[in-house]
């Protein structure tokens, strides 16, 4: 952008310079009066001469004004466009502070507290307010924030963080290690009823000051994924004076680039900016106070709405954009699609190994090579999103890109074969296999209120070609709350469908470990119940050697290919659109943006 | 008077007990743990501790006979709890946002009001007009408001840039929502006034009046009209109902706060004492209004005040 400026105001000389053919047409003036120089003796003619001697100094002074106006043009016209380029290069270059930006988000929310609620917008605008102890700088990699270093045990099972001094939060009190304490403790304290950030830190035993700025951390066993946890904003660092006050009274205050102004529910919520910040990561653009003076979320939960707020200039920015309107804004002037792969599982088809047909290994495997997986993709999203052959999203720490060589892909001969020596030979009238009389029939409900992503067209696909190989999948629709009781607690299912987004392979403990079922909290939906398994993920969790944990997290990969207990569908892509009047946007591992380093400059 | 006043008032206390009553059947209907719900919904990783304190919290332990007790003693004695999700007072809740909304559904309502008559006393008796007035009418109450509000939308807001939908202040952000909400009542009620208007037109009397040498504006505005008032009354009530529901899906599209934004998140969180508080709350405003309504029949039609001055 900031090129093509450039070189517009690179042509801005030509235009100046095109008055001097002026110039040339000076000579033929000065031929034209000499042969009358020599009349000038002449006595007679007196009053004539000195007409043309007049008229002659006119001439010459014309010429000189001439010259002179040339001059000057070309002198403004070059300091000029030296100005406006050295200004055109600063708005590329060099942030400018203030100003307001607004961001269009789906959905609203209905609490701040981070430690009590599960969903991404809460995320999205406590990351502004509140800071973490650590950030996470990559796929598997932490850097300081509020703590300036750590040291891990040799067990795992201790954490002792020191905390960067001199930090305050936004109502005044000191950060210190009673702070980080009291936040922590707030997050596991069953009267908080925490949704999902208790869950981050299961294992979390108990905290102790060891001295102003030395914080403790003590673990019920070892844990490799508490420092991801920590980095999250569910888990940020809150203001003790707010966690000692009554529920109703509770207002979100952290150390945070910026703080809670206003909260019109339902409608808005303002941040502005703080002032005193002095707590930036360590990876972070700059240090000291954001550029934005403030920072407005604006709650739009229509998607026509929101997309119009962003292509009339309303908002400058919305999270969530609708992927029909993807592809336009892609190639609209004065607009960016940010399009972030989101870690953690991907879209996954989950086959519950508990029952049924599906109980077979054979018959899992059958329905993975029954599935055109990437042509049903491609059709459907036309490329917005990528088909997936593996569990983690390739962003996920220790993904493994080998583990999709396990995977029973597209290959209708083998899903019959397999099908055959599961002894589903039989065919019955409506063309669907059969083994001692029984359909071979499977459960899929369709959760309406949670489709999104066109996820129940592809369903569709998933279902003709099932029926291809003679399975039958049927989809009655359900409501949330049976989709809960009976479907996800009640295990009354043979597929389930979701995706997860959770930067570090740790999810996959999350998504097959025993006792990590849906009714426990958990996301266990193919109801593995092994103890191998179990050992596998929870070492992983454990190791303190990266590479041990490395090395479970591939063996896991692999495994629940081979054995098909999910099929793999697409990466999921989290869609945000900005107008190109903002600059300085950045994403974290969580696909979050980050609005510390953001600033504006003049549209398009 | 004072009598019919009292009954129609014991009448209104019966409606609203009735509505409480069904929103709580209503939601306790509703399959699924309302505990998980509370606790984030499906997408929340709630462990089952955390589920027995907020059953033990919330009273949701209890028989089912014992929290309806003690669900209506709560209400008759004014108070609707706090909401699950808010941690707040549902009153607070409510009035809350209750200004955004009465802003919108009145000022939707008197416009819708104020065009029709202005369009049926333009229409009646001139059959071109009234054709081509009936066809826009027709249309007006076919569209849902949903799709009128987007296409208003992106022509007003998107396109010419005259009203924004975010973070627009006063009337400069309620004139799209109240054209939406206003222009289905508008249809019905112009189509019923022009109605009334033109049979009022026929009757002896518009014959005597104009017999008297009085003109037609005169006619219409003070004869015909009374007339054809009474149908259009009754049938504003009826557009209470609409606005309630349109006042919802408004909310949603021109991305306002208010009571239906309220209701959406509640219904959807299951936040019971907030849905309930809102219920009540509309029995209540329905009922009054339509004593309101009932009141005004009086004062426009003197037949009414006469025979009820024989019965009292």
């Amino acid at each position: 952008m900031s090129e093509s400026d450039d070189q517009s105001e690179g042509q801005s000389p030509q235009p100046a310079d095109a008055p001097e053919p002026a110039g040339p047409a000076k000579p033929p003036e000065a031929v034209e009066s000499s042969p009358a120089e020599p009349a000038e003796p002449a006595a007679v003619a007196e009053p004539a001469a000195v007409a043309r001697r007049r008229r002659r100094r006119w001439r010459s002074r014309r010429t000189l004004y001439v010259v002179g106006a040339i001059v000057i043009v070309v002198v403004v016209a070059l300091v000029t466009t030296f100005v406006v380029n050295r200004n055109s290069a600063n708005a590329a270059d060099s942030p400018v502070s203030g100003g307001t930006l607004t961001y269009g988000v789906d959905g609203t929310l209905v609490s701040l507290d981070p430690a009590v609620t599960a969903t991404s917008v809460s995320g999205l605008i406590d990351r502004s307010i509140f800071d973490s102890l650590v950030v996470q700088t990559g796929a598997d990699s932490f850097g300081p924030w509020l703590a300036s270093s750590w040291t891990i045990s040799p067990d795992g099972r201790s954490y002792t963080f020191k905390l960067r001094p001199g930090v305050t939060f936004t109502d005044g009190t000191p950060l210190t290690a009673s702070a980080v304490k009291a936040s922590l403790d707030h997050v596991v304290a069953p009267a908080t009823k925490s949704a999902y950030a208790s869950s981050l830190i299961a294992p979390y035993q108990s905290s102790t000051v060891v001295d102003d700025l030395t914080v403790q951390v003590t673990l019920k066993q070892a844990f490799s994924p508490l420092l991801q946890a920590l980095s999250t904003p569910f888990l940020g660092i809150q203001s003790p004076t707010e966690l000692a006050k009554p529920v109703d009274q509770y207002q979100p205050v952290g150390t945070g680039a910026f703080a809670l102004k206003s909260w019109v529910k339902n409608k808005a919520i303002t941040l502005a900016r703080n002032d005193k910040y002095n707590s930036a990561p360590a990876n972070a653009s700059h240090q000291g106070p954001a550029y934005l003076r403030s920072l407005v979320f604006d709650f739009v939960s229509e998607d026509a709405t929101r997309y119009g707020a962003l292509t009339s200039g309303q908002a400058q920015g919305i999270a969530d954009v609708p992927p029909v309107d993807a592809k336009t804004l892609r190639t609209l002037s004065g607009y960016t699609l940010n399009s972030q792969k989101t870690p953690g599982l991907n879209y996954l088809l989950f086959f519950n190994t508990s029952r049924g047909p599906l109980s077979d290994v054979n018959v899992r495997r059958a329905l993975s090579a029954s599935i055109n997986v990437p042509q049903l993709v491609n059709n459907i999203y036309f490329g917005q999103f990528v088909p997936a052959n593996s569990v983690l999203g390739p962003t996920t720490a220790d993904f493994d890109a080998t583990a999709s060589s396990a995977l029973a892909s597209y290959n209708v001969d083998e899903a019959n074969k397999l099908l055959d020596q599961a002894g589903w030979t039989g065919r019955n009238a409506a063309g669907y296999r059969t083994k001692n009389g029984q359909e071979l029939d499977l459960v899929w409900p369709y959760w309406a209120a949670g489709n999104k992503e066109q996820r129940d067209v592809l369903a569709q696909g998933v279902q003709a070609q099932a029926k291809q190989v003679g399975i039958n999948i049927q989809r009655p629709t359900v409501d949330t709350g049976s989709y809960v009781s009976q479907d996800l607690v009640g295990g009354g299912y043979d597929i389930v469908d979701t995706s997860f987004t959770r930067p570090t392979p740790d999810v996959l403990r999350f998504a097959f470990e025993s006792k990590n079922t849906y009714a426990n909290g958990g996301g266990n939906v193919v109801l593995i119940n092994s103890p191998q398994v179990d050992a596998l993920v929870d070492g992983a969790a454990a190791a303190t050697d990266p590479k041990v944990a490395a090395s479970d997290y591939a063996t896991i990969q692999r495994q629940a290919l081979a054995e098909a207990w999910v099929l793999p569908v697409y990466t999921p892509v989290v869609l945000s659109g900005f107008s190109n009047s903002v600059h300085g946007i950045t994403f974290d591992p969580q696909t979050y943006p980050v609005f510390y380093g953001t600033w504006l400059g003049n549209a398009k | 008077m004072i009598r019919w006043l009292s009954r129609r008032l014991a009448l209104t206390l019966f409606v609203v007990w009735g509505a409480a009553t069904l929103a709580f059947v209503g939601m306790h209907l509703v399959p699924g743990d309302p505990a998980r719900m509370i606790a984030g919904g499906v997408s929340a990783v709630a462990t089952p501790q955390v589920l027995d304190t907020i059953r033990a919290q919330y009273g949701l332990n209890e028989p089912i006979v014992v929290q309806y007790l003690i669900y209506l003693g709560h209400l008759a004695s004014g108070d609707f709890g706090d909401s699950y999700q808010l941690n707040e007072p549902v009153i607070g809740v409510i009035t809350g946002s209750l200004g955004a909304t009465v802003a919108l559904a009145v000022g939707a309502a008197v416009l819708g009001f104020a065009l029709a008559i202005i369009l049926a006393l333009a229409t009646a008796g001139r059959p071109h007009a009234r054709a081509v007035s009936r066809v826009a009418e027709l249309t007006a109450i076919s569209m849902p408001n949903f799709w009128i509000g987007i296409l208003l939308l992106a022509v007003f807001s998107f396109q010419l840039r005259w009203f924004p939908v975010l973070g627009g202040q006063g009337i400069q952000a309620l004139v799209l929502p109240w054209i939406t909400l206003a222009l289905p009542i508008t249809g019905v009620l112009s189509l019923v006034c022009r109605d009334g208007l033109e049979r009022a037109l026929e009757q002896p009397f518009a014959v005597t009046t104009r017999a008297r040498g009085s003109g037609e504006l005169r006619l219409l505005l003070r004869h015909a009209l009374r007339h054809a008032i009474l149908p259009v009354l009754t049938l504003s009530t009826w557009s209470l109902g609409e606005l309630l529901g349109g006042v919802v899906v408004v909310e949603t599209v021109f991305a306002r706060q208010g009571i239906g934004e309220v209701l959406v998140t509640a219904v959807g969180g299951r936040d019971f004492p907030v849905v309930t508080g809102v219920v009540v709350l509309s029995a209540l405003t329905f009922s009054l209004i339509n004593i309101g309504v009932d009141v005004a029949y009086r004062a426009i039609d003197p037949r009414l005040r006469q025979d009820q001055a024989v019965t009292v």
